[in-house]
């Protein structure tokens, strides 16, 4: 039984077995994240690959069908308030709900709910991100409810932030200043934050840690220093009628004359040597971004 | 100081940090007791991790570039040297990177690198002005 109250100590996030169905559809398949405090972990996956269900859970917005979900020690379900009163969440959908109160209403609502809400910090915010208090919340674009969701989320200064698409829908300019803000946010308050996105480059310089979720299982998670460690791309030349060795964990590979190339998972300098035993003359080996990096994971698995 | 960081380069982003850092003295746009930006400031300038920032600003101090006044942040070091054989290494370690990715060996680089150089002093061109598709 996990306890009711945050534990020292205890991952931000820690979920075991974690499974969801939505009628046939598979949404988690056995899932067991694992977010040390203080991480900025990026989720990475296709649609419907199990992101904002693992964040819905984690709010106790959804029942999982089996397994468990812990925040800082906390059931997500049974200690379903204390888990939510260490996030700050922005959810997959834009609509804040009450629609016919003001930007400026729906904040000072949100401070009544959190002892810890920073009103000075939530004005900061919503300036910097040129949110207009007086707006009806019914009459907000897409990017302009992401902002009030963004300073809703972070304004109490939470333990822990889950961002789901979080610059969904902003302009350029306000993209790059979300980010800078989230810069900032954790340079003065300890946070862990797990986003998902679809534009994982903009996480390239924030994220730490790396998950990918495929069809509702988690393929890969690691620490962000391994996985450009152990995703690599390789280009070797070879000679006419070459074939590679057998089992080459590869995700991708492409031809051009006698030189080939390929992104691999594991460890370089045993790969290097495998593919030097087999006959190629290994060129070059070059770290890769963090999208071609985690989508080496989404990568169809085909024979060399 | 001037920070660019590339998404491209294969080195960790803090020793990219490090480097700039390194490139400052060697420009002369850093000096002794010059402060450094504040972690804060420069993690939120290239919205980057603020640990990333604190580990190349610990790595610079145990390297003894800069020093830390407590309360007030982090400067260059009274000691800090421009280090040009460092900043100089990591332009060569690019320089062969990619002389390899073109097939080219360590001396047809060099041989090639003082024709250009000698090419554009003649055409009194400042460096990188000259036309690149020309090298005949």
């Amino acid at each position: 039984m996990s306890p009711l109250h945050p534990e020292p100590g205890a991952p931000a996030v820690a979920t075991r077995g974690l499974h969801k169905r939505y009628g046939r559809e598979t949404a988690l398949a056995g899932v067991d994240f694992l977010v040390p405090e203080g991480a900025v972990y990026v989720l990475v996956g296709a649609n419907g690959a199990g992101k904002s269900t693992t964040f819905k859970v984690l709010m106790n917005l959804e029942r999982p069908d089996a397994g468990t979900a812990e925040v800082f020690g906390v059931d997500a379900g049974r200690g379903g308030p204390r888990a939510r009163a260490q996030i700050g969440y922005v959810p997959e959908h834009h609509g804040p709900g009450y629609r016919w109160m003001t930007c400026g209403q729906l904040l000072r609502h949100a401070a009544a709910y959190y002892p810890s809400w920073d009103a000075a910090y939530a004005e900061h915010l919503g300036r910097a991100l040129g949110l207009k208090p007086h707006r009806r919340a019914g009459t907000l674009s897409k990017g302009e409810n992401r902002r009030l969701q963004l300073v809703m989320a972070m304004a109490h200064r939470p333990p822990l932030l889950l961002l789901d698409e979080p610059t969904d829908g902003l302009d350029p300019v306000i993209r790059r200043r979300t980010l800078a803000l989230l810069a900032d946010h954790l340079a003065d308050t300890p946070t862990t934050v797990v986003v998902s996105t679809h534009h994982v480059t903009e996480m390239e310089t924030l994220a730490d840690h790396v998950g990918v979720l495929r069809e509702g299982r988690l393929v890969a998670q690691m620490p962000r220093d391994e996985l450009q460690r152990t995703v690599r791309r390789y280009r070797a030349g070879v000679p006419d009628g070459w074939t590679a060795p057998p089992g080459l964990p590869q995700a991708r590979r492409s031809r051009a004359g006698r030189e080939l190339q390929w992104t691999l998972v594991g460890e370089p300098a045993e790969l290097t040597a495998r593919l030097t035993a087999a006959g190629a003359e290994v060129r070059e080996v070059t770290t890769l971004g963090l999208e071609d990096a985690a989508l080496a994971f989404l990568a169809e698995e085909d024979t060399v | 100081m001037l920070v660019n960081l590339d998404p491209n380069d294969a080195r960790p982003l803090y020793l990219q940090i490090m480097d700039e850092v390194r490139r400052a003295l060697v420009v002369g746009s850093l000096r002794a007791e010059d402060p450094l930006p504040s972690v804060r400031e420069l993690a939120a300038d290239l919205a980057i991790n603020p640990r990333t920032v604190s580990q190349a600003y610990g790595e610079l101090e145990r390297e003894g570039v800069v020093y830390v006044r407590r309360g007030q942040g982090t400067f260059v070091a009274p000691g800090a040297r421009p280090d040009r054989g460092a900043v100089g290494r990591g332009v060569a370690r690019r320089a062969l990177l990619e002389a390899r990715r073109n097939g080219l060996d360590v001396e047809e680089l060099v041989t090639i690198i003082r024709e250009v150089a000698a090419e554009e002093e003649n055409a009194s061109l400042p460096a990188g002005a000259a036309n690149p598709g020309d090298d005949q």
